[in-house]
């Protein structure tokens, strides 16, 4: 009986019961939509993060990312190792990417540019590493003497696909060698530091060059993200060996991205959940205050303050689940209507690059929905009701 | 003798903008169960205000009203909502019905809040409706009533409760000569059959015809008692 008075109600001045209901589905609609377009954006950053150059991580000997090394190669592996089978072995793992960074310096004939080079399995990598934007040729594939290398690198040596370049550098012994390939790729990443000095060659290029047979660190590809806990902490207990997240990798790309999304977030959500609060105290207040002889009614019939506080307040919780219900509704259909193509970005921090987003709506934050639809419904009621329930029983029955 | 209601030299002031006004001077009133009783007097005469005091819905801290041999003045709010519950019934002017229950729950709701079980409730709303001649009118909301039958249905919701005392406040102010004559009957009629004590403010001189017992107040003060 209770529930079925509160119910009518709440439809008894149907403009004011819209009202309320389109502020709290409105603002919950809109921060779920603003959460669901962030997540959209970090998975995105993420996936290309992973998918362009780091996999789900990076594994090298103990210690070795924790400071510079007079002789880098020292702490460096071989691929034939126990640790290395066992890892490829594991049915978390799906490709292990041996890889050695280096700096040379790249000969068109004509000038000579530095570069950060990086020597990789080309056939394998070619797999996974789907997400780095190459704009002319191709990825490194099978190519003996490959070379793909940044859109920056590439027009400051005049290079284009199939034009040679001698790539020179140190060997571990300390003699300058060179090896030539020629140009299969050029890539686009977005960041400007990245593209114009970032080269890739093959791995037995590079280990010629460096006169090596060992690698300096594997990138893992994981089945799944979720994985990365379990095989990190696996390789940790080893040892030899140090596993690196990919978010730590790219901390300055990926990681303080994210921070600076989530920081946004937290102060919008902050903001829609005040506009919400004020936006039913305002409606409430005027309905309360058109309900004094009713609650003038109850009062002199025995109820008490906190009674009739709490038949408004089921109201309240009424409206909050509705309108939460209502809010998340909205928010669906938006997605696969307006939203469906996704939104054009301009480039983030750091990215010279644009890119399509899509609103990535997360389930996990349905319960967060409710709760605010119903903790704003509560609050707003509670402030809006303060007053005149204090208000003498005699006050309120003049209406 | 226990009285349902004693008041002894009842003093009682109302500040209205800064300015304290005198509602009532000296009123002295003793009322036994079962009594039927009216409070006449023009606007501003302290009628509503006696009966507010009387239906424990002003504040007040004197100790100069007795409700069942209680001072009201130390009542706590718990024991006077407790009392306003089970042993007072309401009867406002403009009804107070909820707009948005039907008559059979309007009736009904203050006995949920009583915490009376399902079976009882229904007896007592059937035979409220029947005393008060309503029963077709049980699924019909207020919107849907004459205002006569509004105050027929606000009687029943008072006499539903099973009241020791029903309060009625203008009860006849809304309502043309025939319809409120029929309440006047109701109204006095439920102190018949079931020795409810009724307490009315009125100015109505229909009112006054039918009352046993007519209070005047003039200035806040009693200026007569006549049977």
């Amino acid at each position: 009986m209770i529930l079925k008075f509160s119910f009518r109600n709440i439809w008894r001045q149907r403009s004011r019961a819209i009202a309320v209901l389109a502020t709290i589905s409105l603002g919950i609609s809109a921060l779920m939509i603003y959460h669901g377009f962030n997540a959209g954006i970090m998975n995105q950053y993420r996936e290309n993060t992973i998918r362009a150059r780091f996999g789900h991580g990076q594994v090298n000997t103990k210690g070795y990312r924790d400071q510079i090394w007079d002789k880098p190669w020292s702490k460096w592996f071989e691929l034939s190792s126990t640790f290395v089978q066992e890892l490829k072995a594991r049915p978390e793992v799906e490709f292990v990417f041996p890889r050695i960074a280096f700096y040379a310096l790249l000969n068109n004939g004509e000038k000579t540019l530095s570069g950060a080079g990086e020597g990789v399995d080309g056939k394998s990598e070619s797999k996974f590493f789907t997400t780095l934007n190459v704009i002319d040729g191709k990825m490194l594939s099978n190519e003996e003497d490959g070379i793909l290398l940044g859109k920056g690198l590439a027009a400051a040596l005049g290079l284009k696909i199939g034009d040679r370049v001698t790539v020179l550098a140190n060997t571990h012994a300390g003699s300058l060698n060179a090896v030539d390939v020629y140009v299969t790729g050029i890539f686009f990443a977005g960041m400007k530091s990245f593209d114009d000095t970032f080269f890739r060659i093959q791995l037995p290029k590079a280990q010629e060059l460096l006169d090596t047979h060992q690698v300096e660190s594997m990138a893992l590809g994981l089945r799944k993200l979720e994985d990365w806990p379990k095989v990190e902490s696996w390789i940790n207990n080893s040892r030899e060996f140090e596993a690196t997240p990919f978010n730590v990798l790219d901390k300055v790309y990926y990681q303080n991205s994210v921070d600076f999304l989530q920081a946004q977030f937290n102060f919008m959500f902050l903001v829609i959940v005040i506009i919400v609060i004020l936006g039913i105290f305002n409606t409430v207040s005027t309905i309360i205050l058109e309900r004094k002889g009713e609650i003038g009614n109850l009062r002199a019939n025995g109820d008490s303050y906190k009674e009739v506080l709490g038949l408004l307040l089921t109201e309240s919780v009424i409206l909050g689940l509705m309108g939460a219900t209502l809010g998340l509704l909205i928010s669906y259909i938006c997605n696969v209507t307006l939203l469906a193509h996704g939104i054009e970005m301009p480039p983030g921090p750091g990215i010279t690059r644009q890119f399509t987003t899509f609103v990535e709506l997360q389930a996990s934050f349905i319960p967060v929905c409710y709760l605010i639809g119903l903790l704003s419904s509560l609050f707003g009621t509670v402030m809006a009701a303060r007053k005149v329930l204090k208000m003498p029983i005699t006050e309120l029955l003049k209406g | 003798m226990t009285f349902l209601y004693e008041v002894k030299n009842l003093d009682f002031n109302y500040q209205l903008e800064g300015v304290q006004f005198q509602a009532l001077k000296k009123v002295n009133l003793k009322v036994s169960a079962g009594d039927v009783m009216t409070f006449a007097g023009p606007s501003g005469s302290g009628k509503s205000t006696l009966l507010n005091l009387m239906g424990l819905m002003e504040e007040t801290s004197n100790d100069m009203i007795f409700y069942n041999g209680k001072c009201m003045g130390s009542m706590g709010d718990g024991d006077k909502n407790n009392i306003r519950r089970f042993d007072i019934g309401f009867i406002f002017q403009s009804f107070h019905l909820f707009p948005v229950l039907t008559t059979y729950e309007n009736i009904e709701f203050f006995l949920i809040r009583q915490g009376v079980d399902e079976k009882r409730r229904k007896e007592l709303v059937q035979e409220s409706m029947e005393v008060l001649g309503i029963s077709e009118l049980q699924n019909k909301r207020p919107t849907q009533l004459s205002g006569g039958q509004r105050q027929r249905v606000a009687i029943a919701r008072a006499l539903a409760k099973r009241p020791k005392v029903i309060i009625a406040d203008e009860p006849t102010a809304s309502l043309d000569q025939k319809n409120g004559e029929a309440v006047v009957d109701h109204l006095f009629g439920i102190n018949k059959k079931f020795g409810t004590t009724i307490i009315v403010a009125s100015h109505d001189p229909m009112v006054l015809r039918h009352s046993p017992k007519i209070i005047s107040l003039k200035d806040g003060e009693i200026q007569k008692e006549s049977l």
